[in-house]
């Protein structure tokens, strides 16, 4: 045989090979595991899953949809799905700072805040077709608590549970708590049918205006919903009958895809893609703020930074002004530790540079320009960009007042574990709430520990503990006393302790589809896109 | 053959081995708890305790790492912490998307590789040599990133001749489902005669492929020239001549065989360095292979995940090594004694 023909066969038998190899047995793409994609039926023919069209609304995340489906569970980026497919009790609205009905019309608390009883909306059926009443309320809350995985903690008041009738559902505590933000959170506070729960998302058993269609784990186009038509809601022509969300890991791929009308929905642009946003035919920006702000804690247990005055130093050397400005838009200048649109959140609170007094402070704890050089150690993010800014502009400011910042970027789980052992002077973190209430600051982060898990600013402080203690109580019963109480503590914390510095809240700088109308961000639910509310212009 | 396969195969498994032990080291050297990328960020000590116990994090290192190498032999390459399923589900799901974005551009590279090497060598020196050797440089070393967002900024954003990315058309699951065979999309529409997905593959492959075979091509074309100048100047090749061969006929029915054998090695390599050197375009092109799984790995931590496409990597390089030696071997006997 000629060399050549040798190659051929042998080329030949190496794919036959490796197709024997790879050999998956006919099944049909999506099927087994996943849903299989319908012939028939709910998608029908020349209806586009993928593509952006008058029905079909693509949402373009940058990394993959799912990776739990148990609604008790679910602690992940799934929430932009499951937050359409499942419904809680309530749902909060950022303006008014307070949580709207939802599979709960209304509720009343007892005057010491420890009895909740929700009225339940009527005629609501779970996707099974099994109608929604208290009981099975009652049932979906206590396996999400039985469960204790994601966000089941949020249940911790919880000490029992009563269904009165079918539509009234009542709450004991152990302690007051503001149960109607709990039942508004993101995560955990879905209500199910418990016996219709798949873990493999073959089928959903919630109560929102979207079902699973198709869920392609891997693909491009990885999950597909479809409207849920005995939604107690009812549905409108120009309302968007079928959502796909379509993973783009690259933002100027999804911009792209965006500008071709092929997405709807990019859920984070850069600044500089962003200012393109306003100007680019056929697509519209949308900026929010988050619930999500950047702290910068400061070690007050051990090192130079457990004397205040060093503390304080580092407060006023931070340019708040420069690194908003820097940000271009994707973070606003914090005011206290709360974010806006929580109860708690305080104006008047903005920090700003002051290098003469933090060269005074430095110098009244012995280091300055003329005294002893300052080494401090810090962490922060790796491949966090905003966060590198800080770190930049911070070294460079410091280093006028001899003070070397030994700054680490790290992944999560080697900061964290450093920052257990007190392994710094200074730790860079966000912090967002699992649900809409300010207490998970103070709670996590502030409140003394002998273990510290978050609070790594290492603060001990037997008032600021008795305050934080009174909070879940206050916000139950009485929310103007809980709103001094923050500022107090705030004033106390940040002033005061000089634990902590916020220099930014961030920004979520979305784009979209002009054709989309109604879309309003609630930081509540981050990049949570409630498609139900959305309509297509014509 | 048999004494050489074997030889062979005794050198691929020392090296996979040596593989499993480095990424194990590797895994358990990166700074950080891996339990935390299960748990979640907000991770309670109960939940993060229950997590360890569960991957075995608390064992002593020797244990871990037999436990660790007991399992791949068994067919479990471990549970992904981000994704919660087995990395051997993830890797099948991603590296037959990765395979066809490699073999394609592999192809390409090897038909545009080999003649345009001939070209070069046929007109050493000349305009074609130097328009052959400027074009592979330039292939080889522009960065295969800015290639991919140029290509598709220009054809798929600007002149729309292309999609911008993904696979195919996913709406084409609903109007023609595809019946997967190999889990590679284009052999699949093709084996089932499913036209309207095998036309929008081939049509999403052509942007991607073209970046990823950049380099290959670049390398073969030059590796093509060098060594057929090389067989050009033996006494084969004079004889050939004096015998009244022209050039021409020369290169491509008498050096081109011997020539070949290097390129088959350096077909090996490539394939290989193509796949990683494959995973920014995946991530250009939402290419939903093995770059995108291991960007959100190492993104989360996910060391198993992380592990299991690190091994997966090293298995198809010494596998492609060992095909090459095989094939070698078929192609030109010689090769069998060395």
């Amino acid at each position: 045989m000629r060399w050549h023909k040798r190659l051929l066969v042998a080329g030949v038998a190496g794919v036959l090979v490796l197709t024997a190899t790879a050999c998956a047995g006919g099944q049909v793409r999506g099927a087994g595991g996943t849903p299989q994609p319908e012939t028939s039926g709910g998608s029908p023919a020349g209806q586009p899953g993928g593509q952006a069209n008058d029905n079909t609304f693509v949402y373009a995340p940058n990394s993959d949809v799912v990776t739990d489906w148990d609604p008790a569970t679910s602690y992940s980026n799934e929430i932009v799905a499951l937050s359409n497919i499942y419904e809680g009790l309530t749902r909060y609205d950022s303006l008014t700072k307070k949580a709207t009905p939802r599979l709960a019309t209304e509720w009343t608390s007892s005057a010491d805040g420890k009895e909740w009883t929700f009225t339940l909306r009527q005629g609501v059926k779970f996707h099974t077709g099994d109608p929604m009443d208290a009981e099975a309320a009652k049932k979906a809350i206590e396996r999400t608590i039985e469960k204790k995985g994601g966000a089941a903690y949020i249940w911790d008041p919880v000490d029992e549970i009563e269904a009165v009738d079918a539509s009234t559902l009542k709450f004991t505590l152990k302690y007051a708590a503001p149960l109607d933000l709990v039942t508004s959170s993101g995560y955990a506070a879905w209500i199910y049918d418990v016996d219709a729960v798949d873990a493999d998302g073959k089928t959903t058993a919630g109560t929102g205006p979207y079902t699973i269609d198709s869920w392609r784990k891997g693909e491009e186009t990885e999950l597909t919903l479809k409207a849920y038509e005995d939604y107690w809601g009812g549905w409108k022509p120009e309302q968007y009958k079928k959502v796909a969300f379509r993973v783009t890991p690259e933002i100027t791929t999804a911009w792209q895809l965006l500008q071709s009308g092929e997405v709807n929905f990019v859920r984070r642009l850069n600044p500089q893609l962003f200012a393109q946003a306003g100007t680019t035919r056929g697509v519209q920006g949308s900026q929010a703020q988050s619930f999500q702000n950047l702290l910068v804690l400061f070690n007050t247990a051990d090192g130079p930074a457990k004397d205040i005055k060093v503390r304080q130093a580092l407060q006023a050397a931070i340019d708040y002004d420069g690194l908003a400005a820097a940000l271009e838009g994707s973070g606003v200048k914090a005011s206290g530790l709360v974010p806006q649109g929580l109860l708690g959140h305080v104006e008047g609170m903005e920090p700003k540079q002051d290098l003469d007094r933090a060269r005074q402070l430095l110098a009244a704890a012995g280091y300055g320009p003329d005294l002893k050089e300052l080494e401090l150690d810090l962490t922060y993010a790796v491949g966090d960009d905003d966060q590198k800014l800080l770190v930049t502009l911070l070294s460079s400011t410091l280093k006028q007042l001899n003070v070397t910042l030994l700054a680490k970027p790290m992944n999560w789980g080697a900061q964290w574990d450093l920052g257990k052992k007190q392994g710094q002077d200074i730790f860079v973190m966000y912090w967002y709430p699992d649900y809409p209430d300010a207490y998970s600051w103070f709670l996590n982060v502030f409140k003394s520990a002998d273990k510290p898990q978050f609070n790594l600013s290492y603060l001990k402080n037997t008032g600021i503990d008795a305050a934080i203690d009174k909070l879940p109580e206050l916000t139950a019963t009485d929310r103007t006393a809980a709103e001094q109480e923050y500022r107090k503590l705030q004033e106390k914390i940040i002033q005061e302790e000089a634990a902590v510095a916020v220099p930014y809240v961030q920004r979520y700088q979305r784009a979209l589809s002009v054709d989309v109308q109604g879309y309003q961000d609630n930081p509540a639910y981050p990049s949570v896109v409630f498609f139900y509310d959305l309509t297509r212009a014509s | 053959m048999l004494r050489h396969l074997a030889r062979r195969l005794g050198q691929a498994l020392l090296v996979v081995a040596g593989v499993v032990v480095l990424t194990f080291a590797v895994m358990r050297l990166v700074p950080g708890d891996p339990a935390v990328a299960f748990a979640g960020p907000k991770a309670t000590p109960e939940q993060l305790a229950e997590a360890r116990a569960r991957f075995g994090l608390d064992d002593p290192l020797p244990v871990q790492l037999l436990n660790y190498a007991r399992d791949l032999v068994t067919g479990d390459w471990g549970t992904s912490l981000r994704t919660r399923q087995p990395v051997r589900d993830d890797l099948y799901l991603a590296f037959p998307a990765s395979l066809e974005l490699v073999g394609a551009a592999l192809l390409i590279a090897i038909a545009a590789g080999v003649p345009l090497g001939v070209l070069a060598a046929r007109h050493k020196t000349r305009l074609p040599d130097l328009g052959v050797r400027l074009g592979s440089m330039l292939a080889v070393s522009v960065p295969v990133f800015w290639l991919a967002l140029a290509l598709q900024t220009v054809f798929a954003g600007g002149l729309g001749w292309f999609p911008i990315a993904g696979e195919y058309d996913s709406s084409l699951d609903t109007t023609s489902p595809l019946t997967l065979w190999t889990n590679i999309t284009v052999v699949d529409a093709l084996i089932t005669g499913n036209w309207p997905i095998f036309t929008s593959a081939l049509w999403h492959l052509v942007l991607p492929a073209l970046v990823v075979a950049a380099y290959p091509a670049g390398v073969i074309a030059q590796m093509t020239r060098a060594a057929l100048i090389e067989e050009a100047g033996q006494d084969h090749a004079r004889l050939e001549r004096a015998l009244g061969f022209g050039e021409t006929s020369i290169l491509t029915r008498f050096a081109l065989r011997p020539a070949l054998n290097p390129v088959l090695s350096l077909i090996a390599l490539v394939f290989a360095y193509a796949i990683v050197n494959g995973f920014l375009v995946e991530a250009v092109f939402n290419w939903p292979g093995l770059g995108r799984y291991a960007a959100e790995s190492i993104r989360s931590l996910d060391t198993p995940a992380i592990a299991g496409v690190t091994l997966l990597v090293a298995l198809v390089y010494v596998l492609a090594n060992l095909v090459v030696d095989l094939l070698q071997g078929f192609v030109d006997p010689r090769t069998r004694s060395r």
